[in-house]
């Protein structure tokens, strides 16, 4: 006889486990859609700027403006010097509030360093009749753009008899890249203006300056009287980016499950390994290598993100407390995932009968993508309190609450949470061993609700 | 006295309304070479998968080596009739796998699958990935991960299914030897001949019941011969009718390959008085008591006639 060890069914579940991580992550297809897709989509992200940074041709020309006045052109020049443009395209970067922090501090500055060389003369023209000759300047490239403004756009009162606010019409070349075009709408409608002003006598820059609404920094005071700054985009993003990281990490180790359990099945391996173990251990051999692999690509694309968020001066929105309460809530939507997928893996023959038996339940675990926002906006609120009960979705509710809170969500609230969410995963585990108990023997016609329910009780 | 390497107690399993298996009492001596044989949803299938534990009864015991099932696992190699392999891992790999389910230390496991490899003639798939190897190779190797642990009990369902006969004959040796080693083996067939040149003993099974269950020399004993075979001198098929004549004799049929007649007698008449009465009806050249086939067992037993091999389904 062989020096035979005794197999306890932990060995067995682990060499099972082990398996099934080894050759889920270990494969072209793990390492290339989970490792190099993200990562090249990053550099892809990365390359973009440069790309189209490189691809803009400089902008060199004469841009014609007819203004029987002729005081647009002179301010237009002023909007089209490269210095004006790259100011512009900073303040507007810098209004953006995700950026106010990001690293560098000068990163708008850095962002219009791509910026397309721009040599533009603004020539005036007064006499309205050349209007037909300019066009053809136009049409043949000779010319960058003809602006004609009438001048009624220069009055206080920029009405038509309607009420409708009166335009001015800027023609460029068909070839003429949207971005030129925009460039050029914005300087001239920026130079009307201060022509505008210049009419009424009034100084341009003061005025600009009383006009400017103030920026705003929202200080948001938790209960204990501690004051912290409010970065709104974050705070609404990164609920989102939490839960879509749980989202991602059970579902594509849940999509693995199914799949292999479904090829177990037909490939008839299912018998053999039967032979060799009991149902419960392969089932739990199977959910521990797929965590192994789920844990994998969390601990990836969390550290990914943390280490994003670090970088953008935003690591404090993250809390330890918060990644320990993210680990739990992973470990519970992964056992309700994982127990839904290997039940149904071993109850049909193929994908597309999987996806009936998979619809209810991905219906109830859309719902957190559904409610993002209201639940992000008032993680407190009774749509965020409600929906985190309701299993399985339970897990990622709790994670955008969790998340999106600057106060902290009501301590019972988040107990009863686990609790009720791990008692749940208990019912799960319960139906799901039994249903893969007599499904992974069962061939032909996918099982009906009804049969499913038999099988839980004969099981 | 002989020691059971299965038990079964009044074994019944039922799916829904479907009696699959109604009571069966059953002992494997140890050391024997048990064949499984039956039609078509007899049962078979199902008793052998109680045995393993892959499924329970819903009455009654099942004693595997002197344990429980579920505990003997290890201890018993198995091969399914439906085959399965993992498509996507190398021959080598898949065997180490299954040893180290079975309870086989890691150390010496190579040299292990190496020298069974090169027992079934394989060496050369060892790195291959299973999905790469013919459906005889992949028959092969599945025979290996059954007994690669060296169990005490080896269950092969419909073992030589879809080999070829150079195949049928290496996986038939192996057997042998591995029952002259002592290891109790239960195979299930299809194929009556099979059974009969393999087997010491044979448990026939037909609507979930054990209808026999006897070794081949009890057999033998117990089913005596019917059938006379007569090659007369003239080597003429229209003596076959003359025989068929004779009294005692139910039916008379020509075989054009031995240029014989068959004869098949009347339960209640002597085959001795036929042969007489053949000698003096013609010049014959041989006459002869046939012995008793499996076939002809399962004809009398079932009431009809063995369907072939690829016919076979769940048992």
């Amino acid at each position: 006889m062989a020096d035979r060890m005794h197999a306890s069914p932990m060995r067995r579940v682990w060499t099972i486990a082990f398996r099934e991580f080894r050759h889920t992550v270990i494969t072209k297809g793990f390492i290339f859609g989970a490792v190099v897709m993200p990562v090249v989509m990053f550099a892809a992200f990365a390359a973009l700027g440069l790309l189209i940074g490189m691809q803009m041709t400089p902008v060199v020309g004469t841009l014609v403006v007819i203004d029987e006045s002729g005081t647009v052109a002179a301010f237009a020049a002023e909007e089209l010097t490269p210095e004006q443009v790259a100011k512009d395209m900073q303040e507007s970067l810098r209004r953006t509030s995700a950026l106010k922090n990001w690293p560098g501090s000068d990163a708008a500055q850095q962002a219009t360093a791509s910026l397309p060389s721009i040599d533009v003369k603004v020539e005036s023209v007064q006499d309205v009749n050349r209007v037909d000759e300019l066009r053809a300047k136009v049409q043949d490239g000779s010319l960058l753009g003809l602006a004609i403004v009438t001048p009624e756009l220069l009055n206080a009162n920029h009405m038509d008899a309607e009420g409708n606010e009166l335009t001015f019409t800027l023609i460029v070349p068909t070839r003429s890249a949207p971005r030129l075009t925009g460039m050029l709408e914005k300087s001239i409608a920026k130079a009307i203006v201060k022509a505008r002003v210049q009419r009424v006598g009034t100084d341009y820059t003061s005025l600009k300056a009383l006009l400017a609404l103030p920026e705003t920094s929202v200080r948001r005071m938790s209960t204990e009287g501690a004051e912290a700054d409010e970065n709104a985009i974050a705070k609404t993003l990164l609920p989102m980016g939490f839960m879509m990281l749980l989202w991602i990490a059970t579902f594509a180790s849940g999509q693995y499950l199914l799949t292999t359990t479904i090829e177990e099945k037909a490939s008839k391996v299912m018998e053999v390994l039967l032979s060799a173990v009991s149902p419960m251990e392969l089932l739990c051999g199977k959910i521990i290598g797929y965590a192994m692999v789920s844990a994998v690509m969390l601990g990836m694309y969390g550290a990914l993100g943390i280490a994003g968020l670090s970088a953008a001066a935003m690591g404090d929105l993250v809390s330890p407390g918060m990644l320990i309460l993210m680990l739990v809530y992973f470990v519970m939507a992964y056992a309700f995932v994982s127990i839904m997928m290997a039940s149904v893996g071993s109850a049909v023959n193929d994908l597309r009968e999987a996806q009936s038996l998979v619809t209810p339940a991905m219906l109830i675990l859309t719902l957190p993508i559904m409610l993002w926002l209201p639940i992000s906006e008032q993680p407190n609120g009774w749509i965020a309190t409600i929906s985190s009960f309701i299993p399985p979705a339970i897990p990622f509710v709790m994670v955008l609450r969790v998340t999106a809170s600057n106060e902290q969500i009501d301590t019972w609230q988040v107990i009863l949470s686990l609790v009720w969410g791990f008692a749940w995963v208990g019912v799960f585990v319960w139906g799901g061993a039994k249903i893969f108990r007599v499904g992974v023997l069962m061939q032909g016609k996918p099982p009906s609700p009804r049969e499913l329910i038999k099988w839980l009780r004969m099981a | 006295m002989t020691t059971s390497a299965v038990n079964l107690r009044a074994v019944w399993k039922r799916f829904g309304k479907t009696e699959a298996v109604r009571g069966i009492d059953l002992d494997v001596p140890d050391g024997s070479l048990t064949g499984f044989i039956g039609p078509n949803g007899a049962g078979k299938s199902t008793t052998i998968r109680m045995i393993m534990s892959i499924i329970h009864p819903d009455e009654g015991s099942v004693q595997v080596l002197g344990a429980d099932a579920i505990s003997a696992k290890d201890r018993i190699g198995y091969l399914p009739e439906e085959r399965g392999l993992y498509r996507r891992m190398r021959v080598t790999e898949f065997l180490k796998f299954m040893a180290t389910l079975k309870g086989l230390p890691g150390a010496g496991l190579d040299a292990r699958v190496n020298a069974w490899l090169e027992r079934v003639q394989l060496t050369d798939a060892s790195k291959k990935r299973c999905q790469e190897l013919s459906k005889g190779q992949q028959q092969k190797i599945q025979f290996i991960a059954s007994v690669i642990h060296d169990p005490e009990l080896i269950i092969l369902d419909e073992p030589f299914s879809g080999l070829d006969p150079v195949n049928a004959r290496l996986i038939n040796r192996l057997i042998r030897d591995l029952h002259d080693a002592g290891r109790t083996i239960i195979f299930s067939t299809h194929v009556m001949h099979q059974a009969e040149q393999l087997c010491d003993r044979i448990v026939l099974i037909n609507h979930g019941e054990k209808i026999l269950d006897a070794s081949m020399t009890e057999i033998h004993a117990r089913f005596d011969p019917r059938t006379v075979q007569v090659e007369p001198s003239s080597h003429n098929p229209a003596d076959a009718s003359r025989l068929g004549a004779l009294p005692g004799v139910e039916r008379a049929q020509w075989n054009p390959e031995r240029h014989a007649a068959e004869l098949t007698i009347a339960r209640d008449v002597d085959p001795q008085d036929v042969m007489r009465a053949a000698i003096a009806l013609m010049p014959v050249r041989t006459v002869e008591l046939r012995k008793t086939t499996l076939d002809d067992v399962f004809v009398e037993l079932v009431g009809e006639a063995m369907p072939s091999s690829e016919e076979s389904g769940n048992g």
